[in-house]
């Protein structure tokens, strides 16, 4: 080994040059007859399957569509569903989007409401999304004609307006929004389905309310309660349940209670404190 | 023969095409000349290297499209980006990172289902990479004390012979500046002879197969801008070396 280590690195080449079965980049013969290629007609000499000839039954569709969902707002739906951490900047697209929003100031609106919340997606993309869904519409404007000038002899042609498309919410895209930001969602999953920890929530959302807070934090505050301790829920159940439900928000590097959450507050301390009422002094429910 | 290759030329916002009318009325103005062609050949290794981003697409709309330059692969080529750009916004952006893909990588084993962007896949029998004219491109760069960087592909990829022909030409220029002719008619053969070997031997074949493959106006319009540029390029670089005093090897 020490040998083989010192030695040049012109021998290690040489000897792989030399090693004439060694040729990872070259075709497989068995697959493909090099000498019945026909040189006039490259894309015909192999069966190999190409973006150009695949079938158009091969080829996907987008998933979430009203097509296949039965509707834009099922669609809609499903989008935000599947999108968890995308749901708020997708849902205020659609609002920013209402009488329609040039490209340039979304993306500006975006990146802004995003900006503690990075996404691997354009704000276009975010767009497209939706729009296969059914929930926005792009209005491509007209482009300018072609505008020639001539500078020291020389014609050319220039750009002089850039196109700026513009989106506007579909009234589908509209219904979904206002049905999820008016705390639809907080009323069935906090104060319905999971109105057994309603006293879990109120503590949760007067803590954030009070100041913002870090997941350790509020992880601390959940293990306190005995709901939680059979079936075990963590402090991550709670932020996920109000992060869907709009009640709760990541900002500056802190857990914060949005002004739907805000506003929904008091229907959670009401609701605690009727449970607290018709519940036995052992904890146990009447 | 300035006004020639400076009708060619990209220019961005008034600068280059103004920059070099009063040359163009007056004496010729080599050194300006090597400047508009390394910023051509500049942008074209550019398009060639990686997918157009945002930044790149808007400087791109910023320019000036050459309408009438004598070579009709150059003003189709023009035109064409120009027909794309104009209607281009974000969005277009991901539709030409696709057709970048489609273009130049494709999805085929096969060989031919793609326009591939490097030589050796044009010049050898079985259309392989990294074989004898990468060799030759490789001794190229290191005859002129050229190193890849980070580049960590064949250097018989288009866009780094583009970008070969873009450094040659300022180092031209600046040889130019300072008085060393010798120096600059040594650089300008160096580009010729590269040119006329390694660029012109195979981009009929590759901007051929990108006419193929591209479905945007955009790399179409690029194909034929860098066919018609490079063929008409040497042209002026032969006219240039007509006129220079014989050197070495000449």
């Amino acid at each position: 080994m020490g040998n083989d280590a010192a030695k040049p690195f012109d021998d290690l080449w040489e000897a792989e040059a030399a090693d004439d079965e060694f040729d990872p980049l070259a075709a497989d013969d068995g697959l493909i007859d090099q000498e019945e290629m026909d040189d006039d007609n490259p894309l015909d000499t192999v069966d190999f399957p190409t973006m150009r000839n695949m079938p158009e039954g091969m080829r996907r569709e987008g998933v979430y569509t009203p097509e296949r969902m039965g509707g834009a707002e099922a669609a809609v739906r499903s989008l935000l569903d599947h999108n968890p951490a995308r749901r708020p900047v997708l849902l205020a697209i659609l609002g920013w989007c209402e009488d329609g929003c040039a490209t340039s100031e979304l993306t500006r609106r975006v990146d802004e409401a995003q900006e503690h919340n990075r996404s691997v997606y354009a704000p276009t993309t975010l767009c497209r999304m939706l729009e296969r869904a059914g929930a926005l519409e792009l209005e491509m404007p007209e482009t300018s004609d072609a505008r020639e000038d001539a500078a020291g002899g020389v014609e050319y042609l220039e750009i002089r307006e850039r196109v700026d498309p513009v989106w506007r919410s579909t009234p589908e895209g509209l219904a979904v929004r206002e049905s999820l930001t008016q705390g639809a969602a907080f009323r069935d999953i906090v104060l319905g389905r999971d109105a057994r920890y309603a006293s879990v929530y109120r503590a949760v959302m007067e803590a954030v309310e009070r100041a913002p807070r870090s997941k350790a934090y509020i992880d601390a505050l959940v293990d306190a309660f005995p709901e939680v301790q059979s079936p075990r829920r963590f402090g991550g159940h709670f932020v996920d349940m109000l992060e869907r439900t709009d009640a709760l928000e990541w900002r500056d590097r802190a857990w914060r209670l949005t002004d739907l959450g805000r506003s929904l507050l008091p229907d959670v301390r009401e609701l605690a404190e009727a449970r607290a009422a018709s519940s036995d002094p052992s904890g146990k429910e009447s | 023969m300035e006004e020639r290759v400076e009708s060619m030329g990209v220019s961005s916002g008034g600068g280059a095409a103004a920059g070099g009318a009063g040359a163009a009325a007056g004496e010729v103005d080599l050194a300006a000349l090597m400047d508009l062609r390394a910023r051509t050949y500049g942008m074209l290794a550019r398009l060639y290297r990686k997918e157009v981003d945002l930044d790149v697409l808007r400087e791109l709309q910023g320019m000036r499209f050459p309408t009438a330059t004598g070579n009709a692969k150059v003003d189709e080529g023009y035109h064409l980006l120009y027909d794309y750009l104009r209607g281009a916004w974000d969005d277009s952006v991901t539709e030409l990172a696709i057709d970048y893909v489609r273009t130049f990588i494709g999805h085929g084993v096969n060989g031919y289902s793609a326009a591939y962007p490097y030589e050796s896949v044009y010049t050898s029998e079985r259309r392989l990479m990294m074989q004898e004219a990468r060799a030759e491109v490789l001794k190229t760069l290191r005859e002129n004390s050229l190193k890849r960087g980070n580049w960590t592909e064949g250097e018989d990829h288009v866009a780094l012979e583009l970008e070969f022909m873009q450094r040659m030409t300022l180092r031209t220029a600046a040889a130019l500046r300072e008085g060393r002719e010798d120096e600059a008619v040594r650089h300008v053969r160096t580009q010729r002879t590269f040119a006329q070997e390694h660029l012109l031997n195979w981009l009929p074949l590759l901007t051929g197969d990108m006419r193929l493959f591209a479905r945007t106006m955009f790399y179409q319009g690029l194909a034929q801008l860098t066919m018609g540029y490079v063929e008409e390029d040497e042209a002026v670089l032969t006219e240039l070396l007509d006129g220079a005093p014989a050197g070495d090897g000449e």
